[in-house]
């Protein structure tokens, strides 16, 4: 039946868009394209039951209710995956902010306690971005 | 480099990462001070006292305002070691005093003598029998899932003990935060070019590290956080 292939094909759509890495403009929006277009559709499906009925013939679905019953999981799926993906950039800069804060002041708490690496004044660690810095209150 | 003036291991730091350890902590985090003087400790938002646990030691703490997951405590830990003057090589470690210093320092002795950029401790190569029967058939398969872990010839891709040294531990960043990072580290090691050694180490399986250890169920959060890494 036509509407098992249209399913199918939705969910795979849904599940290629939501592994492959993306790019953030285009995937933006079209997720907001598609949810006005859903809107619109579920519109249209309040006002004229029996068009959509006729739709729902043509792909194979006995009734309109049913077909809507459909487009909704796949929605709810694609939306689920959005929100995950969502969550996952919100959770990285929370964990950076986190992360910030907690070696910002563990600095200062651990050089008030008198641990410092200051016995090793050679500077050269390799490290470009960030040479410590080795002050003389370190040093004592 | 071991000197006379008892100035040794001073290039090494060992990056604890700590999530509710109160009980065993201190005893933990003082017998590793006593190989190593460079600890630092990651408290990653206990409830029970673990930071002034640290606190009481000669230890570095770092304290998350909330709790991150293991994964995220690591990479914090290795991010405020490598600013410190002087860091050459970096030992990751667990607070439940289930690792052997020994283990640690033979490890640190391997990537010291320049024999690898990374050095991995597995329970596997000789001491296998002391691990339960169902972790080892579980950790065998996840070793054997991971394509990275088939290309390094990996026994154990989720030991808690590992050393970096600096060039890796500059490159690696966890973006895993619970405890997907296990697998994240072993699959970033397979795509790199860094030559990577296993050392067989023993693991106490107390009954503290036991009530600790993670249930294998959270095999299941793993894999599906591993599914989708990096797409958001």
């Amino acid at each position: 039946m036509l509407i098992q292939f249209l399913l199918v094909l939705a969910v795979l759509t849904i599940m290629y868009v939501f592994v492959r890495s993306s790019h953030a403009i285009y995937v933006q929006a079209s997720k907001r394209i598609a949810l006005v277009l859903f809107a619109l559709a579920n519109v249209y499906a309040v006002m004229r039951p029996d068009d959509l009925t006729a739709i729902a013939r043509m792909l194979g679905v006995g009734r309109g209710t049913d077909l809507v019953l459909y487009a909704l999981v796949v929605a709810f799926m694609a939306g689920m995956f959005s929100m995950y993906q969502r969550f996952r950039v919100v959770d990285r800069r929370y964990t950076e902010l986190a992360r910030t804060v907690a070696i910002r002041e563990a600095e200062l708490i651990n050089r008030e306690r008198g641990l410092h690496s200051a016995q090793v004044v050679s500077i050269a660690t390799g490290d470009g971005e960030r040479a410590p810095v080795v002050s003389e209150d370190n040093l004592r | 480099m071991t000197t006379v003036d008892g100035r040794r291991n001073e290039d090494v730091w060992v990056v604890i990462p700590v999530f509710n350890e109160a009980p065993v902590l201190e005893s933990v985090v003082r017998q590793v001070l006593t190989v190593f003087p460079n600890v630092v400790c990651v408290d990653d938002g206990s409830g029970d006292g673990s930071a002034e646990a640290v606190l009481r030691t000669g230890a570095h703490l770092v304290r998350h305002p909330v709790n991150l997951g293991q994964g995220a405590a690591l990479q914090t830990g290795l991010t405020y070691a490598r600013v410190q003057p002087g860091a050459q090589y970096f030992v990751t470690y667990d607070a439940d005093g289930q690792h052997r210093l020994e283990d640690a320092s033979a490890m640190v002795d391997v990537a010291r003598s320049g024999a690898a950029d990374v050095v991995l401790g597995t329970r596997f190569a000789d001491h296998a029998d002391s691990v339960p029967l169902i972790k080892r058939i579980v950790l065998r398969v996840a070793v054997l899932l991971s394509p990275a872990g088939r290309k390094l010839r990996l026994t154990d891709a989720h030991n808690g003990l590992r050393v970096l040294t600096r060039p890796v531990a500059d490159q690696l960043q966890i973006t895993m935060n619970g405890m997907a990072h296990a697998s994240e580290i072993v699959s970033y090691l397979g795509r790199s070019k860094w030559r990577v050694r296993e050392i067989p180490v023993s693991i106490r399986y107390t009954e503290y590290s036991r009530s600790k250890g993670q249930s294998l169920l959270n095999g299941v959060n793993i894999l599906f956080d591993l599914s989708v890494r990096n797409r958001g």
